[in-house]
């Protein structure tokens, strides 16, 4: 089966008080038809680029996608026309943004929103429009939907207005939906039902979801497979198993140790600390060396980490690191 | 369920609990009334002389406010001088908002060499003295209430377009502007119907205030003599009769405190719509 969004060596350059520094380096990154993909890292680590990249939405300027080719069904968007890319925004690649508070417009009813995603990609009156987002609105599980259409943003909460969004990117039933830590604004349980309500809609509908995140929870609970970014560059992908059952990147074992885990804390108290953390920072972008980038944080660097960047090769599952799987 | 209150349902019970907006909406109606009743109702020639020039008020029955310095019911002239000053300030208001609105969107939504150009332009007009500039429009192209208008816009619309600019500046960097992308819409789109929506507030309030400036302006222009020779306005009153000022304060006066009364409730409004767009300064 070929990918349906495949992003192979994709620059994305940004022009910054401290000249032009390196958002991605060089990512490559497939997603197949109706599978789950989780992107993990921390902030800064170039996941929200990534999918903006995928949307063709990376603000010029200042930021500039200077190599690397993004297909989507066999298409490459970078070359797509302005037009073209708002044809495929919303009917075909929809996003889910962090900030449900913020992602609505306020002046308008969730359901006019709703209905002016429907009628920019479909030639429908405004009333069958309306007819669909009540649908729509039930399908996201919204109670009273009718009712819920007239409210503004401002009216309902977090997670409902989660929902509205989801509403909103699944109208054109678009092949690919881009999360973008769509739970971080949310508390617990409501996370939880989102995160139902998201396996719900891709086996209701088939939708391949790009799942951006820096939950490990999360990725362990919805995706299918795993790529790891640091400081814009995949430095470890795997199913999702592979990645949390044998992680092989010292970052990414770093990034599994900090899953809280109920009872830890009181069992362990003498020998470790009741939750772990990985000490440092990423780097600010146009500080980046020519060695690996994570050396700096990292118990297993040596002098040949911080000369020379490690490629991505297969280990068992593809990671960049010179001292895959080794113990600290 | 609680009923969906629109934001803009909101700012309008917000107006209703403000009193001096109140007052000043009841008192803008009251004249408002008044002018559209002597433009449209009331019959009678503003020109003619009805008894002596410079009548005080109350010396003669029937002419309540007096006669001007040519014999004329000042009563009428107000009754009728209404409507063109108020033409004046609404056109010269809406095209105001139109250029700076225009200018301010394109400049703060493009940014960049847009920017650039739309700002030097504006800076450009905002740095001429704009009385001077309308007056030199107004003898150019000949006094009339359409020169008189455009003259007047022409030289206001800078700040519209300067406030309109921050507000695009500000609002485009928010994450549903974002998402109105992500949805496929197209720069003219974001513009019109997601960023302007959201900025109109501000907006609203500006042109409001920008009625009572541009009466004013109409005002001064017909006191130094640059008014519409061909049309009765309350600015063109005061000019015509401020060389009797001595003898008589009346023909005066009264058109004065016409447009200060007009000007005075069309700012309580505005400074209403302010406060009732504006929640963080209510408890100010």
């Amino acid at each position: 089966m070929s990918p349906l969004m495949s992003l192979s060596d994709l620059r994305v350059e940004f022009d910054t008080r401290h000249g032009r520094v390196t958002a991605l380096s060089g990512i490559s990154l497939d997603v197949m038809p109706g599978e789950t993909l989780g992107i993990v890292g921390e902030s800064g680590c170039g996941k929200s680029i990534t999918a903006l990249a995928m949307m063709g939405l990376i603000p010029n300027p200042p930021g500039h996608v200077t190599g690397g080719v993004i297909e989507f069904d066999g298409e490459d968007i970078t070359r797509a026309s302005n037009r073209r890319l708002r044809q495929l925004r919303g009917r075909d690649i929809a996003m889910i943004f962090q900030e449900p508070m913020t992602s609505l417009n306020p002046v308008f009813t969730v359901g006019d929103q709703i209905a002016e995603a429907i009628l920019l990609h479909q030639d429908m009156s405004r009333a069958e429009a309306d007819r669909q987002v009540i649908e729509l609105l039930e399908t996201v599980g919204i109670p009273e939907p009718e009712a819920r259409a007239k409210s503004y943003p401002h009216q309902l909460s977090g997670g409902m207005r989660q929902r509205v969004m989801i509403a909103m990117a699944i109208s054109c039933r678009p092949k690919l939906l881009i999360a973008d830590e769509p739970t971080t604004a949310l508390d617990v349980t409501v996370q939880a039902q989102i995160f139902d309500l998201m396996r719900d809609i891709q086996a209701k509908f088939g939708v391949a979801i790009v799942l951006i995140t820096h939950d490990m929870g999360a990725i362990a609970e919805m995706t299918d497979r795993v790529a790891v970014m640091y400081a814009g560059r995949v430095i470890e992908q795997g199913t999702s198993d592979q990645i949390l059952d044998t992680p092989l990147h010292p970052y990414t074992r770093g990034l599994i140790g900090c899953i809280p885990v109920l009872g830890r804390a009181a069992a362990s108290t003498d020998r470790l600390p009741p939750l772990a953390e990985i000490p440092g920072v990423v780097p600010p972008l146009h500080l980046l060396g020519d060695g690996c980038a994570f050396a700096e944080r990292c118990a297993l660097a040596d002098d040949h980490c911080r000369a020379v960047r490690p490629p991505l090769d297969d280990k068992g599952h593809p990671v960049a690191c010179h001292h895959a799987g080794e113990i600290a | 369920m609680t009923k969906a209150v629109s934001p803009l349902g909101e700012a309008w019970g917000q107006f209703l609990r403000n009193k001096p907006a109140v007052a000043g909406l009841a008192l803008l109606i009251v004249i408002v009334g008044f002018v559209l009743y002597g433009h449209f109702l009331f019959n009678a020639d503003p020109y003619r002389i009805v008894w002596g020039p410079l009548t005080a008020p109350g010396e003669r029955e029937g002419i309540p406010l007096g006669t001007d310095f040519l014999g004329r019911d000042i009563f009428v002239l107000l009754l009728k001088g209404g409507g063109p000053t108020m033409a004046v300030g609404l056109s010269a208001a809406l095209l105001t908002v139109v250029i700076g609105i225009a200018m301010g969107a394109l400049a703060g939504y493009f940014g960049g060499w847009v920017d650039d150009l739309l700002m030097r332009l504006t800076e450009f007009f905002q740095v001429l003295p704009a009385l001077l500039f309308a007056m030199v429009l107004v003898t150019l192209f000949a006094p009339s209430l359409v020169t008189i208008s455009f003259a007047i816009g022409i030289v206001s619309w800078p700040g519209t377009a300067r406030l309109t600019r921050a507000e695009f500046l500000r609002i485009r960097e928010l994450e549903y502007v974002t998402a109105a992308r992500s949805i496929g819409a197209g720069n003219s789109r974001i513009i019109w119907k997601v960023i302007l929506p959201n900025a109109l507030p501000p907006l609203i309030v500006s042109a409001a205030l920008t009625v009572g400036v541009a009466i004013l302006f109409e005002a001064g222009l017909s006191f130094l003599g640059l008014g519409d020779p061909n049309t009765i306005s309350w600015g063109q009153m005061i000019g015509q009769n401020r060389n009797f000022l001595l003898e008589a304060w009346w023909p005066v006066a009264i058109p004065g405190l016409a447009i200060f009364f007009t000007v005075f409730a069309v700012s309580l409004v505005g400074d209403g719509l302010n406060d009732a767009f504006n929640p963080k300064l209510r408890s100010r």
